[in-house]
């Protein structure tokens, strides 16, 4: 939040802040927060009371699942097999994979160091079964308590795990406030105590929780881990680094997503391609389609751009490839439906009919393209502003972003409604071209807001042979500087009949003693 | 310039009470209008005439005579007629208008209008109309309701004059408005530089040239001046709910919509001048005036009497008997007969006789009742039994009340018991007919809060910013934000866009929002209300309410009364009620023993907890100094303690005199009158008046209109002036500039908050009255004082634990003894705490209270009338409860959670297992063969272990807000103890000056307007309350403990005054986390609670959590700063209520 400028003072306490039952409430807190005595939960007026200087953001919990997201997708560095947790935590399983990181208890320290550096803070725990890592992780205290060696008997794990407040089950809060309730508050209370009166009184949950955290029963994992939809790899024996022969790969790769994509009928949204580097390292490259994608050489040529961008932007070196890269994977990870006919277009090559079709596709990949290599929000199309200042009434916005939301432009129904809003014969209210910046013109007008009788433009004279105004137009105060002024716009039609878009610069008397005039458009 | 006429009426002149439409008040309109030297002006809001009295008030102040104000309204119709101003002609047009209107208010919810075109064909009969170009309802008129209501609703362009393809559709309209209203249509033009504004102007001649009607040229201002523009802007944001930035083209394109001159007009319509004589020939038509209003009072006549005036009188006479049984004295006899005169040559009569009707209403009810305010000044509204003061023993005068100069109507308040104030209502409603009795109106303004945070979210400054900002006032303050809390919040007030908004809310403030209703005032009429004003739904079921407030009916000569709603005459009747049918004793207002010393003995030792008025921390600590010892005392002390004195610095030099410490001296001989019953310090609302009169030179009415501009909020300019004259005048008459300056302060105190004497001693009745009941009977003074909440000052805690320490024994709520309400049961007086010793003698309680069930949060008195009725000799399990009073589990649930249990040997923790082991669904016993059974499986004891001591408070903290096992503080008191940490009650023994600390909940946060910011701050721990004071700069630096913390520690000087302790804070602590271990769960075994921790990773970008902490003071307990789960204990515990 700080880095997006939303805190002018730098040392003030930060919060998000969510709508709890018709009431702002504090979402989240960051640790000065928490030192000042702010607390989740509490009323943002009292805590505003308590601390002016407070700065909130609202809550998005799709920022954060997405984030929590992104630190998942990062934790596939230690394990393919990672898995949310939502809302706040990331399961890993990894068997088998501890020695490759010095032992556990180096690989949990690794987890929270890497996390830390990027200005997360962490908590990793370490158990045989995911019902005990999320207790431990949690619950588990300092850092050696949070490994539970595999090699426990069910006594000394009743001993280690005793001690653990009821909460570490993940229950739902209205069983832990029943059991808090009735003086049962930590794992050994409900151990040590028969279990038919409190399973009377109880979610099925708790004991089945209960069961998994000793390892009684294992709870099924799979359901858990969330996969790429859709992912092709490949593997080489010795790693290969040179950058035609990885997007050669990438070509392949991206033949067997498409096969794996037409079958389900979908295509991608969101691609990445993962560098696996021999020694360790991962490298990511993110690309976004503004049409479900499914053409190989489409999507070879995105990573191709993405690759060139990456290349200019780090001195002509794409990545480091190091020993080599021996795992290659390509991944979709966001997918759409895509209809069959468009498929057609290109697989089956019927040209004849689909021009129309064909073109939306070129132009929406020409605009992935474009944004591949320049950024996505470089690549703009002209869209309307509602204002009253006609040269702010059209605006650049991101060409993809509009081709995301479906706002297709017309630009037949723009010229339409620009220019034909008024009944047919008469002059449109706005011309069909308006010029980059008004120029000025040199014009002979009646006092105080007469019509313009001839000009001189571009050294050329005018005569008005007839005129329609004025339409008086004030400067935007809020934002536009003080000095603007109001402005009287003409439609004028000269003795040749062309016609113009003129205005007077400034109110007679009250704004300026001495009116400019300038020309803003042309009618047709 | 030809000689073309110059004369021209703006008609179409918006106001803010077209809300958030207008950008101007009436008042600025009528003024500009006047000011460009029109011939006058047309007053017409949608669908509305909440505006026009401010707008008539002010022409007529400012009246000329070649000036004209038209009252009308912009008929704006949901069936996509074109709007149309509506102009009546003289009385009746007007009342058909008025009708029209609330017609369309009665269709539609609170704040909408909804008319059809037919409607107004109805009502045209008299009226003037200007048909403007189209229509111009949208959503915020209520647009969804008018859907629902009429399905059948045309194509909202049927209508449209203006549309050139429905020329049809015009044609038709105008066709039946002119059949309608013949020879009194117009059709507007307007000439406001939009976008094709000679195309539409050049199709409105065409128009009118088709239909034969005139055209009225018009500017459609919605502001006086076109500087309103980013007023006006914002506005339309406010109301559209989207930013500036975004909502575009619904802002007007520039700033023509205002007050032009004639010339300018005349100028704009060269084309077509006839349009603009026009407007002087409309405003000719015109013959009604506001002022034909007046006097529209119900007769009021009384069967068996020939006139009001005779009624009235026999009623005074009668009522005279009575109040003084061993003959009516002579002055009294003078008095009513003065009065009687009075109010016959003003033809008051029958509205004393409304009043007296409603109080013999609640009379014959039960329902407890005393006027208030200035009728306690009439001997006449005593012997009604309307007020229970005698003015004539406290030399009270009546012309404060009535007087022929000031020529206003007389205001008289009553107050009714809060709980059944509705009945009341509605028996007015009832007696009068909904269309003759409605609730006034009250303006609902911006201030600076609200102000700020439209205008904040019309500038699209996130929440964030506008939050900051409107936090940085304090309660309702209607100053602007300052530049210096500006930065404090951490904001730039330079920068452009914060300026400008910081600029504009400032603007707003003053302007209307919308219309409320009144607390409770009264409007009555002889005929149809609605023909006066129109009427419209309130908020409330089974409440109208009318448009304009009480200024408006004050300026318009109509009568009101005002029924209002008093909590402490709730508790007094139930008090009474108790008290007769415990103890045999038959008391009311009237007949309460007068004068006992031992009341005044408590009253100044300042034990005075659930005592009307005097119970705040402020009062209190007057108390001791002050030592009432009668009636007249505690007059005073009701007006003592309030902004007008104590913003006038008259507190300290009354006190100082009434010590003794100070002789009592006169600024001047004429000012010993007015001052001598105060010891020369102006303390009421009259006296400062009457210095004004007396050494200022004002007159009567010039005092009065002081007061009003002081009471009415903004009218810039006319404060300084009268300041000028009020100072300069005594300075030249001798008095002390200083002592002038503090005069005018006191004044502009009491301008919104002042208390008139008689005011003050209708008040200083129920102080006594209710002093009194705490004095004798504690027991059912503290019970009624329950049964009565939500009111007062304190929590149902402290009134408890007050009748503890007064010996009264209190019952812990439970199934098988409690009602609904708390109740009394048999009982002895337990010796009072040392403290209260003295009143041993005093106190006639033999009762004890039995808590009822109400105490408990969460519980519905239907829930628990099956409990109580199907009781019979009392339930034996909770099975049994379970099964007889059918209530459902999480109703158990709640009664277990309150401890209600324990008359069947269960404790909470045992009670609240129980009920969740009744097996809730299909359970067997539900079968009607086996439901005698008692059989049930045995299951298998869970050993649960017992709640400790701590945790019991906290739980009955949560569901009942209070504890009579213990005080929670109680339990740390050795904690404490080490830490050097006294007992409040301790504190007496300490001498002036040293150095304290004392811990407990925190109760009461006052910060009173008057104190410069300094904060009154009570807290409780087991052995009492202690006071504290927190200075500003403390409290800036301690900000978060003062207002966060439930249980604080306080460390400081001790200041003993006149046996008032307080402790004037230097250090503080928030120690709510140390109650955590209240609880049965030990601490969390060293390791890092969870939640806050959790709570932290979920962010990205958290900054490094080894932050510095905020640097305060080393803490007393290193476990009450650790980052503990406390939130929730802190949610169960007393907050302490904040008073500003």
């Amino acid at each position: 939040m700080r880095a997006r400028g939303l805190a002018k003072a730098p040392d003030a306490p930060l919060a998000t802040i969510a709508k709890i039952n018709g009431a702002q409430k504090l979402a989240a807190l960051d640790a000065r927060g928490a030192a000042l005595g702010l607390r989740p939960g509490m009323n943002l007026p009292d805590a505003r009371a308590m601390h002016p200087a407070l700065v909130c953001a609202d809550a998005d919990p799709a920022a954060e699942a997405e984030t929590l997201a992104h630190i998942a997708d990062w934790c596939r560095r230690f394990t393919p097999l990672a898995a949310l947790d939502a809302p706040d935590g990331i399961m890993l399983d990894v068997s088998g994979a501890a020695h490759l990181f010095g032992g556990e208890a180096s690989l949990q320290a690794d987890v929270e160091a890497r996390l830390r550096a990027q200005g997360f803070f962490a908590r990793a725990a370490l158990a045989s079964t995911p019902d005990a890592a999320f207790a431990l992780a949690r619950y588990g205290g300092e850092r050696e308590g949070r490994i539970l060696p595999a090699t426990l008997d069910a006594a000394a794990l009743a001993r280690r795990l005793g001690d653990l407040p009821l909460a570490a089950l993940g229950l739902d809060p209205a069983t832990l406030k029943a059991l808090a309730e009735a003086g049962l508050r930590r794992v050994s209370d409900i151990l040590m105590r028969p279990r038919a009166p409190i399973a009377a009184r109880c979610r099925p949950e708790l004991y089945a929780r209960l069961d998994g955290l000793l390892g009684l029963a294992k709870t099924p994992i799979s359901p858990r881990f969330e996969a790429p939809a859709f992912m092709a790899e490949r593997r080489f024996l010795d790693g290969i680094v040179r950058r035609e022969d990885i997007e050669a790969s990438i070509l392949s790769l991206a033949r067997d997503l498409s096969k794996l994509l037409a079958r389900h009928g979908e295509g991608a949204r969101r691609l990445e391609v993962s560098l696996f580097r021999v020694d360790g390292a991962v490298m990511r490259f993110e690309a976004g389609a503004s049409r479900p994608l499914r053409e190989p050489g489409v999507i070879a040529r995105l990573f191709r751009e993405r690759f060139e961008a990456a290349s200019k932007a780090n001195d002509g070196e794409a990545f480091d490839a190091g020993y080599g890269f021996d795992v290659i994977r390509l991944a979709a990870l966001e997918v759409e439906r895509r209809d069959e006919e468009e498929a057609d277009c290109f697989d089956i090559g019927n040209r004849q009919g689909v021009q129309a079709s064909l073109k939306a596709a070129d132009l929406a990949d020409l605009i992935d393209r474009l944004g591949a290599r320049l950024g996505v929000r470089r690549v703009t199309r002209l869209a309307f502003h509602a204002t009253h200042a006609p040269e702010f009434a059209v605006t650049a916005a991101p060409a993809a972003q509009y081709a995301d939301k479906g706002h297709h432009i017309k630009p037949a129904a723009m010229a339409r409604r620009a220019a034909f809003a008024d009944e047919a014969g008469l002059l449109p209210a706005r011309p069909i071209r308006l010029l980059p910046r008004p120029e000025p013109i040199e014009a002979i007008a009646g006092v105080p807001d007469g019509p313009p009788l001839r000009f001189r433009w571009r050294r050329v004279l005018h005569e008005v042979a007839a005129f329609e105004g004025p339409e008086r137009i004030a400067p935007e105060w809020w934002r536009r500087d003080e000095s603007a002024l109001t402005r009287d716009y003409f439609r004028a039609e000269d003795t040749e009949g062309r016609r113009f878009w003129v205005f007077r610069e400034g109110l007679f008397v009250s704004e300026t003693a001495r009116p400019r005039w300038f020309m803003h458009g042309l009618f047709a | 310039m030809t000689s073309v006429m110059h004369g021209y009426a703006e008609l179409a002149a918006t106001t803010n009470f077209s809300f958030l439409r207008g950008a101007s008040h009436p008042e600025e309109l009528v003024a500009a209008a006047m000011a460009r030297g029109l011939a006058g002006i047309g007053i017409a809001d949608r669908n509305s005439l909440a505006g026009v009295v401010r707008a008539h008030r002010y022409e007529k102040a400012n009246r000329t005579a070649d000036f004209r104000l038209a009252i009308g309204a912009r008929l704006v119709f949901c069936d996509g007629a074109p709007d149309i101003l509506s102009f009546p002609r003289d009385r009746a047009a007007y009342g058909r208008l008025t009708r029209l209107l609330t017609r369309g208010n009665s269709r539609a919810q609170k704040g909408a209008c909804l008319l059809r075109f037919s409607d107004l064909l109805e009502a045209a009969q008299g009226q003037q109309l200007i048909v403007m170009a189209a229509s111009t309802f949208d959503e915020k008129d209520g647009a969804k309701q008018a859907a629902t209501i009429y399905p059948d609703l045309g194509d909202a362009g049927l209508y449209d004059t203006n549309h050139v393809e429905r020329p049809d559709g015009a044609s038709r309209l105008l066709e039946r408005l002119r059949k309608a209203a013949n020879g009194r249509v117009w059709l507007a033009a307007t000439m406001t530089y939009g976008r094709n504004m000679r195309r539409d102007f050049g199709r409105r001649l065409a128009l009118a040239a088709r239909t034969h009607l005139p055209l009225l040229a018009t500017n459609d201002a919605r502001m006086h001046t076109p500087e309103r523009r980013p007023l006006q802007d914002v506005l339309t944001a406010i109301r559209e709910g989207e930013p500036l930035d975004r909502i575009g083209l619904q802002l007007e394109a520039n700033a023509e919509r205002h007050i032009k001159s004639d010339a300018e007009m005349a100028r704009l319509f060269s084309d077509a001048p006839q349009a603009i004589t026009e407007t002087l020939r409309f405003l000719e038509g015109l013959r009604f005036s506001l002022d034909e209003l007046r006097g529209d009072y119900p007769e009021e006549l009384r069967e068996g009497f020939a006139t009001p005036q005779a009624a009235l009188e026999f009623f005074a006479r009668e009522g005279a008997k009575f109040r003084y049984p061993a003959g009516v004295p002579a002055h009294v006899e003078k008095s009513i007969a003065h009065e009687l005169a009075l109010v016959e040559k003003l033809d008051y009569a029958p509205y004393f006789l409304t009043v007296h009707d409603i109080v013999r209403f609640a009379r014959e009810r039960k329902i407890l009742c005393q006027g208030r305010g200035s009728a306690a000044n009439s001997t006449l509204c005593f012997c009604l039994g309307i007020t229970e003061v005698d003015p004539a023993f406290h030399d009270l005068l009546f012309e404060r009340f009535i007087s022929p100069e000031r020529n206003e109507p007389p205001d008289i308040d009553v107050d009714f018991e809060h709980e059944r104030r509705e009945e009341v209502m509605q028996y007015i409603y009832t007696r009068y007919g909904r269309a003759r009795a409605s609730l006034t109106a009250s303006v609902i303004t911006y201030r600076a809060r609200s102000a700020i945070r439209d205008v904040g979210k019309a500038f699209g400054l996130s929440e964030d910013v506008v939050g900051a900002l409107s936090n940085t006032i304090w309660g309702r303050s209607s100053s602007a934000v300052e530049a210096e809390a500006t930065r404090r919040a951490g904001l730039d007030p330079t920068e452009k866009r914060l300026a400008q908004a910081l600029k504009l809310a400032e603007e707003l403030i003053g302007f209307p929002r919308h219309l409320s209703q009144h607390t409770g005032g009264f409007v009555i009429a002889r005929s149809r209300l609605d023909e006066t004003v129109p009427i419209m739904n309130a908020a409330m079921d089974n409440r109208t309410t009318i448009e304009w407030d009480k200024d408006d009916l004050d300026a318009l000569g109509i009568l009101k009364i005002d029924v209002l709603a008093l909590g402490m005459l709730t508790c007094l009747r139930k008090g009474f009620e108790l008290i007769e049918k415990h103890y045999g004793e038959a008391l009311t207002l009237a007949s309460l023993p007068a004068e006992e010393a031992a009341v005044y003995a408590m009253i100044s030792r300042a034990d005075t907890i659930g005592v009307f008025q005097i119970e705040s921390r402020a009062q209190m600590s007057m108390l001791p100094r002050l030592k009432p010892e009668k009636f007249y005392d505690l007059v005073i002390e009701v007006a003592i303690v309030r902004p007008g004195p104590i913003q006038g610095d008259m507190v300290h030099p009354y006190l100082r005199r009434r010590q003794k410490l100070e002789p009592v001296s006169y600024p001047s001989k004429e000012l010993e009158d007015v001052l001598g019953k105060t010891l020369g310090v102006p303390l009421f609302q009259e006296q400062a008046m009457k210095i004004a009169i007396v050494a200022a030179g004002f007159t009567p009415s010039e005092a009065d209109q002081l007061r009003r501009a002081m009471a009415t909020f903004k009218h810039v300019g006319t404060i300084g002036a009268f300041k000028a004259k009020m100072v300069e005048g005594m300075v030249a008459r001798n008095y002390r500039r200083d002592f002038a300056e503090r005069c005018f302060k006191q004044i502009e105190g009491f301008g919104s908050y002042g208390f008139p004497e008689s005011h003050a001693a209708s008040f200083a009745l129920l102080v006594y009255a209710s002093a009194w009941m705490k004095c004798r009977y504690p027991d059912a003074f503290a019970c009624a004082l329950l049964n009565s909440q939500p009111m007062g000052f304190y929590a149902p805690a402290q009134i408890v634990r007050d009748a503890c320490e007064h010996g009264v024994a209190v019952e812990e709520v439970d199934v098988n003894r409690s009602f609904w309400d708390s109740t009394l049961t048999e009982g002895a007086l337990a010796a009072p705490h040392p403290r209260h010793a003295s009143m041993r003698g005093d106190i006639r309680s033999t009762h004890k209270i039995q808590i009822g069930f109400r105490q408990i949060k969460g519980i519905s008195e239907a829930d628990m009338q099956p409990l109580v009725a199907l009781r019979d000799k009392g339930y034996d399990s909770v099975r049994d409860l379970w099964l007889r009073a059918k209530l459902s589990p999480s109703v158990l649930e709640i009664l277990a959670g309150a401890d209600a249990f324990r008359s069947l040997g269960l404790d909470r923790r045992a009670a609240l297992w129980a009920v969740r082991g009744l097996n809730r669904a299909g359970d067997k016993d539900d079968l009607p063969l086996l439901k005698g059974l008692s059989w049930r499986a045995v299951e298998a004891d869970a050993r649960l272990p017992p709640m400790p001591l701590g945790e019991h408070v906290v739980e009955d903290y949560r569901h009942l807000s209070l504890s009579l096992k213990a005080h929670p503080v109680a339990f740390l008191r050795e904690r404490l103890a080490q830490k050097k940490i006294l007992r409040s009650e301790e504190l007496a023994t300490l001498r002036n000056g040293v150095r304290a600390s004392v811990a407990g909940l925190v109760l009461v946060r006052q910060r009173p307007g008057s104190a410069n910011g300094v904060i009154f701050l009570t807290i409780e721990d087991e052995t009492g309350t202690a006071n504290i004071i927190v200075w500003p700069k403390v409290f800036e630096a301690l900000r978060s403990i003062v207002l966060g913390a439930n249980l604080i520690a306080a460390s400081g000087r001790v200041q003993i005054e006149a046996g008032v302790i307080h402790i004037v804070m230097e250090r503080a602590e928030d120690l709510t986390p140390l109650l955590t271990l209240l609880s049965g769960d030990r601490g969390s075994g060293g390791k890092i609670p969870a939640e806050a921790r959790a709570d932290e990773a979920r962010r990205p970008n958290a900054p490094d959590s080894r932050a510095p902490r905020e640097k305060i003071q080393p803490k007393l307990f290193a476990d009450a700063s650790a980052p503990a789960s406390d939130a929730e204990l802190r949610r169960v515990l007393p907050k302490g209520r904040n008073f500003h």
